[in-house]
Protein backbone atom coordinates (compact mmCIF):
# COMPACT_ATOMS: atom_id res chain seq x y z
CA UNK A 1 0.00 0.00 0.00
CA UNK A 2 1.19 3.51 -0.76
CA UNK A 3 1.05 6.61 1.35
CA UNK A 4 -2.37 7.66 -0.01
CA UNK A 5 -4.86 8.40 2.77
CA UNK A 6 -7.65 6.18 1.42
CA UNK A 7 -5.51 3.37 0.00
CA UNK A 8 -6.27 0.90 2.81
CA UNK A 9 -8.50 -2.16 3.00
CA UNK A 10 -9.99 -1.00 6.27
CA UNK A 11 -10.74 2.69 6.76
CA UNK A 12 -12.10 4.42 9.82
CA UNK A 13 -13.46 7.94 9.45
CA UNK A 14 -13.53 9.71 12.76
CA UNK A 15 -13.93 13.19 14.12
CA UNK A 16 -16.21 15.50 16.03
CA UNK A 17 -19.90 15.57 15.23
CA UNK A 18 -20.87 17.74 12.27
CA UNK A 19 -17.50 17.87 10.52
CA UNK A 20 -18.66 15.69 7.62
CA UNK A 21 -17.42 12.19 8.54
CA UNK A 22 -20.49 10.44 7.22
CA UNK A 23 -20.53 12.35 3.95
CA UNK A 24 -16.87 11.73 3.40
CA UNK A 25 -16.99 8.04 4.36
CA UNK A 26 -19.90 7.53 1.93
CA UNK A 27 -18.03 9.36 -0.84
CA UNK A 28 -14.86 7.32 -0.38
CA UNK A 29 -16.92 4.11 -0.31
CA UNK A 30 -18.62 5.07 -3.60
CA UNK A 31 -15.28 5.77 -5.30
CA UNK A 32 -13.89 2.50 -3.96
CA UNK A 33 -16.85 0.53 -5.35
CA UNK A 34 -16.65 2.30 -8.71
CA UNK A 35 -12.99 1.36 -8.93
CA UNK A 36 -14.03 -2.27 -8.68
CA UNK A 37 -13.52 -3.15 -5.00
CA UNK A 38 -16.41 -4.90 -3.24
CA UNK A 39 -16.96 -2.29 -0.54
CA UNK A 40 -18.96 -2.29 2.66
CA UNK A 41 -19.85 1.01 4.30
CA UNK A 42 -20.55 0.54 8.00
CA UNK A 43 -21.99 3.07 10.40
CA UNK A 44 -21.13 2.41 14.04
CA UNK A 45 -22.66 5.66 15.26
CA UNK A 46 -25.82 4.80 17.23
CA UNK A 47 -27.29 8.07 15.93
CA UNK A 48 -27.06 6.91 12.32
CA UNK A 49 -27.04 9.37 9.48
CA UNK A 50 -25.58 7.25 6.67
CA UNK A 51 -29.05 6.52 5.29
CA UNK A 52 -29.79 10.28 5.29
CA UNK A 53 -26.57 11.03 3.44
CA UNK A 54 -27.15 8.31 0.82
CA UNK A 55 -30.86 9.12 0.65
CA UNK A 56 -31.64 5.40 0.97
CA UNK A 57 -33.12 3.32 3.78
CA UNK A 58 -30.52 1.12 5.53
CA UNK A 59 -30.78 -1.49 8.24
CA UNK A 60 -28.84 -3.76 10.55
CA UNK A 61 -28.00 -6.11 7.64
CA UNK A 62 -25.96 -4.94 4.64
CA UNK A 63 -28.07 -3.80 1.71
CA UNK A 64 -26.78 -3.21 -1.79
CA UNK A 65 -26.61 0.48 -2.60
CA UNK A 66 -24.81 0.44 -5.93
CA UNK A 67 -23.01 -2.27 -7.81
CA UNK A 68 -20.09 -3.36 -5.57
CA UNK A 69 -21.31 -1.19 -2.69
CA UNK A 70 -23.19 -2.37 0.38
CA UNK A 71 -24.09 -0.35 3.45
CA UNK A 72 -25.16 -1.23 6.98
CA UNK A 73 -26.10 0.75 10.07
CA UNK A 74 -25.33 -1.36 13.12
CA UNK A 75 -28.17 -1.27 15.61
CA UNK A 76 -26.82 -2.08 19.10
CA UNK A 77 -30.26 -3.01 20.45
CA UNK A 78 -30.75 -5.60 17.71
CA UNK A 79 -27.25 -6.95 18.34
CA UNK A 80 -28.01 -7.36 22.05
CA UNK A 81 -31.20 -9.24 21.17
CA UNK A 82 -29.40 -11.46 18.71
CA UNK A 83 -26.73 -12.37 21.25
CA UNK A 84 -29.28 -13.09 23.94
CA UNK A 85 -31.26 -15.36 21.61
CA UNK A 86 -28.07 -17.32 20.84
CA UNK A 87 -27.36 -17.82 24.54
CA UNK A 88 -30.95 -18.89 25.16
CA UNK A 89 -30.82 -21.37 22.31
CA UNK A 90 -27.99 -23.14 24.11
CA UNK A 91 -29.83 -23.42 27.41
CA UNK A 92 -31.76 -26.48 26.27
CA UNK A 93 -28.53 -28.43 25.63
CA UNK A 94 -26.55 -27.46 28.66
CA UNK A 95 -28.80 -26.43 31.53
CA UNK A 96 -30.56 -28.86 33.86
CA UNK A 97 -34.31 -28.60 33.14
CA UNK A 98 -35.16 -27.57 36.72
CA UNK A 99 -32.99 -24.44 36.25
CA UNK A 100 -34.02 -23.53 32.70
CA UNK A 101 -36.81 -21.08 33.57
CA UNK A 102 -34.65 -19.18 36.06
CA UNK A 103 -31.75 -19.02 33.62
CA UNK A 104 -33.99 -17.56 30.91
CA UNK A 105 -35.20 -14.92 33.32
CA UNK A 106 -31.66 -14.00 34.31
CA UNK A 107 -30.55 -13.75 30.71
CA UNK A 108 -33.39 -11.37 29.95
CA UNK A 109 -32.21 -9.12 32.78
CA UNK A 110 -28.76 -8.99 31.15
CA UNK A 111 -30.32 -7.16 28.21
CA UNK A 112 -30.23 -3.95 30.22
CA UNK A 113 -26.89 -4.34 32.03
CA UNK A 114 -24.48 -1.43 31.62
CA UNK A 115 -22.11 -1.99 28.75
CA UNK A 116 -24.41 -4.43 26.93
CA UNK A 117 -24.85 -2.15 23.90
CA UNK A 118 -21.16 -1.45 23.66
CA UNK A 119 -20.22 -5.11 23.95
CA UNK A 120 -22.80 -6.19 21.40
CA UNK A 121 -21.68 -3.45 19.00
CA UNK A 122 -18.09 -4.57 19.40
CA UNK A 123 -19.07 -8.19 18.81
CA UNK A 124 -20.68 -7.28 15.50
CA UNK A 125 -17.71 -5.12 14.63
CA UNK A 126 -15.31 -8.07 14.98
CA UNK A 127 -17.63 -10.24 12.85
CA UNK A 128 -17.71 -7.61 10.10
CA UNK A 129 -13.93 -7.27 10.15
CA UNK A 130 -13.68 -11.04 9.75
CA UNK A 131 -15.46 -10.72 6.38
CA UNK A 132 -12.59 -8.71 4.93
CA UNK A 133 -10.98 -10.59 2.08
CA UNK A 134 -13.84 -13.06 1.68
CA UNK A 135 -17.06 -11.08 1.22
CA UNK A 136 -15.53 -7.60 0.89
CA UNK A 137 -12.33 -6.12 -0.48
CA UNK A 138 -12.68 -2.90 1.49
CA UNK A 139 -14.58 -1.93 4.62
CA UNK A 140 -15.21 1.73 5.38
CA UNK A 141 -16.32 2.57 8.90
CA UNK A 142 -18.21 5.74 9.56
CA UNK A 143 -17.67 6.02 13.28
CA UNK A 144 -19.41 7.65 16.20
CA UNK A 145 -17.95 10.88 17.62
CA UNK A 146 -14.37 10.33 18.73
CA UNK A 147 -14.83 9.48 22.40
CA UNK A 148 -17.03 6.47 21.64
CA UNK A 149 -14.86 5.33 18.79
CA UNK A 150 -11.60 5.48 20.68
CA UNK A 151 -13.23 3.37 23.34
CA UNK A 152 -14.48 0.87 20.75
CA UNK A 153 -11.04 0.63 19.18
CA UNK A 154 -9.33 0.04 22.52
CA UNK A 155 -11.71 -2.77 23.51
CA UNK A 156 -9.82 -5.69 21.87
CA UNK A 157 -6.82 -4.98 24.06
CA UNK A 158 -8.86 -4.57 27.23
CA UNK A 159 -11.14 -7.56 26.66
CA UNK A 160 -8.26 -9.70 25.42
CA UNK A 161 -6.35 -9.28 28.67
CA UNK A 162 -9.41 -10.10 30.73
CA UNK A 163 -10.26 -13.20 28.72
CA UNK A 164 -6.63 -14.39 28.79
CA UNK A 165 -6.85 -14.34 32.58
CA UNK A 166 -10.04 -16.40 32.53
CA UNK A 167 -8.53 -18.94 30.15
CA UNK A 168 -5.53 -19.48 32.45
CA UNK A 169 -7.90 -20.01 35.39
CA UNK A 170 -10.16 -22.35 33.49
CA UNK A 171 -7.24 -24.51 32.37
CA UNK A 172 -6.15 -24.83 35.97
CA UNK A 173 -9.68 -25.92 36.94
CA UNK A 174 -9.59 -28.59 34.22
CA UNK A 175 -6.15 -29.89 35.24
CA UNK A 176 -7.29 -30.26 38.85
CA UNK A 177 -10.56 -31.82 37.69
CA UNK A 178 -8.63 -34.47 35.76
CA UNK A 179 -6.37 -35.14 38.77
CA UNK A 180 -9.37 -35.44 41.02
CA UNK A 181 -11.11 -37.88 38.72
CA UNK A 182 -8.02 -40.01 38.39
CA UNK A 183 -7.31 -40.30 42.15
CA UNK A 184 -10.97 -40.81 43.02
CA UNK A 185 -11.43 -43.33 40.23
CA UNK A 186 -14.61 -41.55 39.20
CA UNK A 187 -15.97 -41.54 35.67
CA UNK A 188 -12.70 -42.09 33.85
CA UNK A 189 -14.59 -42.15 30.57
CA UNK A 190 -16.06 -38.66 30.82
CA UNK A 191 -13.23 -36.57 29.48
CA UNK A 192 -13.31 -32.83 30.10
CA UNK A 193 -10.89 -32.10 27.30
CA UNK A 194 -13.89 -30.68 25.45
CA UNK A 195 -14.86 -28.24 28.19
CA UNK A 196 -17.52 -26.00 26.58
CA UNK A 197 -16.57 -23.07 28.84
CA UNK A 198 -12.93 -23.20 27.80
CA UNK A 199 -13.73 -23.50 24.11
CA UNK A 200 -16.19 -20.57 24.29
CA UNK A 201 -13.47 -18.44 25.90
CA UNK A 202 -10.88 -19.51 23.36
CA UNK A 203 -13.19 -18.77 20.41
CA UNK A 204 -13.78 -15.31 21.73
CA UNK A 205 -10.10 -14.63 22.36
CA UNK A 206 -9.29 -15.81 18.87
CA UNK A 207 -11.87 -13.45 17.35
CA UNK A 208 -10.66 -10.45 19.38
CA UNK A 209 -7.06 -11.20 18.48
CA UNK A 210 -7.93 -11.42 14.77
CA UNK A 211 -9.73 -8.05 14.95
CA UNK A 212 -6.79 -6.50 16.73
CA UNK A 213 -4.32 -7.89 14.17
CA UNK A 214 -6.23 -6.21 11.36
CA UNK A 215 -6.75 -2.94 13.25
CA UNK A 216 -3.08 -2.51 14.10
CA UNK A 217 -1.74 -3.45 10.66
CA UNK A 218 -0.66 -0.21 8.98
CA UNK A 219 -0.58 -1.89 5.57
CA UNK A 220 -4.25 -2.83 5.77
CA UNK A 221 -5.83 -0.29 8.07
CA UNK A 222 -5.96 3.48 8.31
CA UNK A 223 -7.75 5.89 10.59
CA UNK A 224 -8.69 9.11 8.80
CA UNK A 225 -9.32 12.17 10.93
CA UNK A 226 -11.97 14.48 9.58
CA UNK A 227 -11.74 18.04 10.90
CA UNK A 228 -12.91 21.49 10.01
CA UNK A 229 -10.44 24.35 10.44
CA UNK A 230 -11.73 25.52 13.82
CA UNK A 231 -10.37 25.49 17.33
CA UNK A 232 -12.33 22.63 18.95
CA UNK A 233 -12.07 20.02 16.17
CA UNK A 234 -8.35 20.67 15.70
CA UNK A 235 -7.61 20.46 19.43
CA UNK A 236 -9.61 17.26 19.79
CA UNK A 237 -7.78 15.68 16.86
CA UNK A 238 -4.40 16.52 18.40
CA UNK A 239 -5.45 14.76 21.60
CA UNK A 240 -7.07 11.78 19.91
CA UNK A 241 -4.06 10.87 17.85
CA UNK A 242 -2.24 10.09 21.09
CA UNK A 243 -4.95 7.62 22.09
CA UNK A 244 -4.69 5.91 18.71
CA UNK A 245 -0.91 5.73 19.04
CA UNK A 246 -1.25 4.15 22.47
CA UNK A 247 -3.48 1.48 20.96
CA UNK A 248 -1.18 1.05 17.92
CA UNK A 249 -3.92 2.02 15.49
CA UNK A 250 -2.34 3.54 12.38
CA UNK A 251 -3.45 6.95 11.12
CA UNK A 252 -3.46 7.21 7.32
CA UNK A 253 -4.40 10.84 6.85
CA UNK A 254 -6.31 13.95 7.79
CA UNK A 255 -9.13 15.52 5.84
CA UNK A 256 -9.66 19.21 6.48
CA UNK A 257 -13.21 19.69 5.39
CA UNK A 258 -15.21 22.81 4.59
CA UNK A 259 -12.21 25.07 3.97
CA UNK A 260 -13.30 28.62 3.34
CA UNK A 261 -12.34 30.05 -0.02
CA UNK A 262 -14.29 33.30 0.02
CA UNK A 263 -13.25 36.93 0.19
CA UNK A 264 -13.07 37.35 4.00
CA UNK A 265 -9.31 37.65 4.50
CA UNK A 266 -9.38 37.49 8.27
CA UNK A 267 -11.23 34.20 8.17
CA UNK A 268 -8.86 32.73 5.61
CA UNK A 269 -5.88 33.64 7.79
CA UNK A 270 -7.48 32.14 10.87
CA UNK A 271 -8.15 28.89 9.01
CA UNK A 272 -4.65 28.70 7.61
CA UNK A 273 -3.35 28.99 11.17
CA UNK A 274 -5.25 25.82 12.09
CA UNK A 275 -4.00 24.12 8.95
CA UNK A 276 -0.46 25.00 9.97
CA UNK A 277 -1.02 23.37 13.37
CA UNK A 278 -2.30 20.21 11.72
CA UNK A 279 0.63 20.11 9.29
CA UNK A 280 3.04 20.29 12.23
CA UNK A 281 1.24 17.55 14.14
CA UNK A 282 0.81 15.27 11.11
CA UNK A 283 4.06 16.02 9.33
CA UNK A 284 4.36 12.50 7.90
CA UNK A 285 0.71 12.05 6.93
CA UNK A 286 -1.15 13.26 3.87
CA UNK A 287 -3.45 16.20 4.61
CA UNK A 288 -6.34 16.64 2.21
CA UNK A 289 -8.06 20.02 2.05
CA UNK A 290 -11.61 20.09 0.73
CA UNK A 291 -13.56 23.25 -0.06
CA UNK A 292 -16.81 24.27 1.57
CA UNK A 293 -19.59 23.39 -0.87
CA UNK A 294 -22.47 25.71 -1.67
CA UNK A 295 -25.05 23.16 -0.59
CA UNK A 296 -24.70 20.37 1.93
CA UNK A 297 -24.19 17.27 -0.24
CA UNK A 298 -26.66 14.45 0.16
CA UNK A 299 -28.12 11.77 -2.03
CA UNK A 300 -25.95 9.96 -4.56
CA UNK A 301 -25.93 12.97 -6.93
CA UNK A 302 -25.00 15.40 -4.18
CA UNK A 303 -22.14 13.15 -3.11
CA UNK A 304 -20.75 13.20 -6.65
CA UNK A 305 -20.15 16.94 -6.29
CA UNK A 306 -18.07 16.27 -3.19
CA UNK A 307 -16.26 13.37 -4.85
CA UNK A 308 -15.25 15.70 -7.68
CA UNK A 309 -13.34 17.86 -5.16
CA UNK A 310 -11.29 14.96 -3.72
CA UNK A 311 -7.83 14.77 -5.32
CA UNK A 312 -7.38 11.45 -7.15
CA UNK A 313 -4.04 10.74 -5.50
CA UNK A 314 -5.84 10.36 -2.15
CA UNK A 315 -7.02 6.96 -3.35
CA UNK A 316 -3.83 5.59 -4.83
CA UNK A 317 -0.43 6.98 -4.08
CA UNK B 1 -9.46 -49.71 40.82
CA UNK B 2 -9.40 -52.34 43.53
CA UNK B 3 -8.17 -50.03 46.25
CA UNK B 4 -11.47 -49.62 48.04
CA UNK B 5 -12.76 -53.15 47.72
CA UNK B 6 -9.42 -54.70 48.77
CA UNK B 7 -10.25 -54.44 52.45
CA UNK B 8 -13.54 -56.26 52.13
CA UNK B 9 -12.40 -59.41 50.32
CA UNK B 10 -10.92 -62.28 52.26
CA UNK B 11 -7.46 -62.99 50.96
CA UNK B 12 -6.94 -66.71 50.41
CA UNK B 13 -3.50 -66.88 48.93
CA UNK B 14 -0.19 -65.33 49.74
CA UNK B 15 -0.27 -63.33 46.56
CA UNK B 16 -3.69 -61.83 47.22
CA UNK B 17 -2.72 -61.05 50.81
CA UNK B 18 0.20 -59.06 49.57
CA UNK B 19 -2.05 -57.22 47.17
CA UNK B 20 -4.52 -56.42 49.95
CA UNK B 21 -1.68 -55.03 52.05
CA UNK B 22 -0.54 -52.91 49.14
CA UNK B 23 -4.08 -51.59 48.60
CA UNK B 24 -4.41 -50.65 52.25
CA UNK B 25 -1.06 -48.91 52.16
CA UNK B 26 -2.08 -47.00 49.04
CA UNK B 27 -5.37 -46.02 50.59
CA UNK B 28 -3.63 -44.62 53.67
CA UNK B 29 -1.16 -42.83 51.47
CA UNK B 30 -3.73 -41.40 49.04
CA UNK B 31 -6.56 -40.40 51.35
CA UNK B 32 -5.13 -37.05 52.52
CA UNK B 33 -3.70 -36.40 49.08
CA UNK B 34 -7.06 -37.04 47.51
CA UNK B 35 -8.95 -34.65 49.75
CA UNK B 36 -6.30 -32.04 49.16
CA UNK B 37 -6.75 -32.37 45.40
CA UNK B 38 -10.49 -32.12 45.81
CA UNK B 39 -10.15 -28.98 47.92
CA UNK B 40 -7.90 -27.29 45.36
CA UNK B 41 -10.20 -28.34 42.55
CA UNK B 42 -13.17 -26.80 44.37
CA UNK B 43 -11.26 -23.62 45.22
CA UNK B 44 -10.16 -23.11 41.64
CA UNK B 45 -13.69 -23.65 40.40
CA UNK B 46 -15.02 -21.08 42.87
CA UNK B 47 -12.32 -18.60 41.89
CA UNK B 48 -13.19 -19.04 38.24
CA UNK B 49 -16.86 -18.41 38.95
CA UNK B 50 -16.07 -15.29 40.95
CA UNK B 51 -13.82 -13.91 38.21
CA UNK B 52 -16.32 -14.65 35.47
CA UNK B 53 -19.30 -13.16 37.26
CA UNK B 54 -17.50 -10.59 39.41
CA UNK B 55 -19.92 -7.85 38.35
CA UNK B 56 -22.64 -9.67 40.25
CA UNK B 57 -20.59 -9.15 43.39
CA UNK B 58 -20.22 -5.48 42.56
CA UNK B 59 -16.69 -5.75 41.13
CA UNK B 60 -16.51 -4.25 37.63
CA UNK B 61 -15.89 -6.74 34.85
CA UNK B 62 -15.17 -5.33 31.40
CA UNK B 63 -16.36 -8.54 29.74
CA UNK B 64 -19.51 -8.98 31.84
CA UNK B 65 -21.75 -9.13 28.80
CA UNK B 66 -19.69 -11.87 27.19
CA UNK B 67 -19.77 -13.88 30.42
CA UNK B 68 -23.44 -14.40 29.66
CA UNK B 69 -22.62 -17.02 27.02
CA UNK B 70 -20.88 -19.09 29.73
CA UNK B 71 -23.89 -18.88 31.98
CA UNK B 72 -25.77 -21.98 30.72
CA UNK B 73 -22.65 -24.12 31.22
CA UNK B 74 -21.80 -22.74 34.65
CA UNK B 75 -25.17 -22.52 36.34
CA UNK B 76 -24.94 -25.97 37.90
CA UNK B 77 -21.52 -25.14 39.37
CA UNK B 78 -22.90 -21.92 40.73
CA UNK B 79 -25.82 -23.72 42.32
CA UNK B 80 -23.41 -26.07 44.14
CA UNK B 81 -21.30 -23.13 45.23
CA UNK B 82 -24.05 -21.21 47.02
CA UNK B 83 -25.31 -24.38 48.71
CA UNK B 84 -21.78 -25.03 49.95
CA UNK B 85 -21.51 -21.44 51.17
CA UNK B 86 -24.54 -22.06 53.38
CA UNK B 87 -27.07 -20.17 51.26
CA UNK B 88 -30.21 -22.19 50.51
CA UNK B 89 -31.20 -19.71 47.83
CA UNK B 90 -29.04 -17.96 45.28
CA UNK B 91 -27.92 -14.55 46.57
CA UNK B 92 -30.30 -11.71 45.82
CA UNK B 93 -29.68 -9.47 42.86
CA UNK B 94 -27.11 -11.60 41.09
CA UNK B 95 -26.72 -14.91 39.37
CA UNK B 96 -29.96 -16.84 39.94
CA UNK B 97 -30.31 -20.56 39.72
CA UNK B 98 -33.06 -21.57 42.11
Amino acid sequence: MGNAAFDRKVLFFGGKGGVGKTTLAASVAIVSAERGARTLLVSTDPAHSTSDVLGLPLGNEPSEVLSNLWAVEIDPAQEVDRYIEQVKARIADSTPPRLAAEVERQIDIARVTPGADESAMFDRFTKILAELGSTYDRIVFDTAPLGHTLRLLSLPELMGTWIDGLIVRRKKVNVLGRMWRSVSGAAQGSSTDDDPVLSALQDRRQRFAAARDVMTDADQTGFVFVVIPEHLPVSETERSVEVLDRNSIPVSGVVVNQCYEGADRERRERESGYLERLRRRFSTHPIIELPRLEAEPHGLDGLRQLIATIPGDAFEG
Amino acid sequence: MGARTGRLTVPSTWRSRLKAAKDIYEEIYFAPYRSQIYRSYREQRDLFLIMTFSDMLGVPNPAAFYALELYPDLIEEFHQWHLRMGMDQAPEGGFRCC
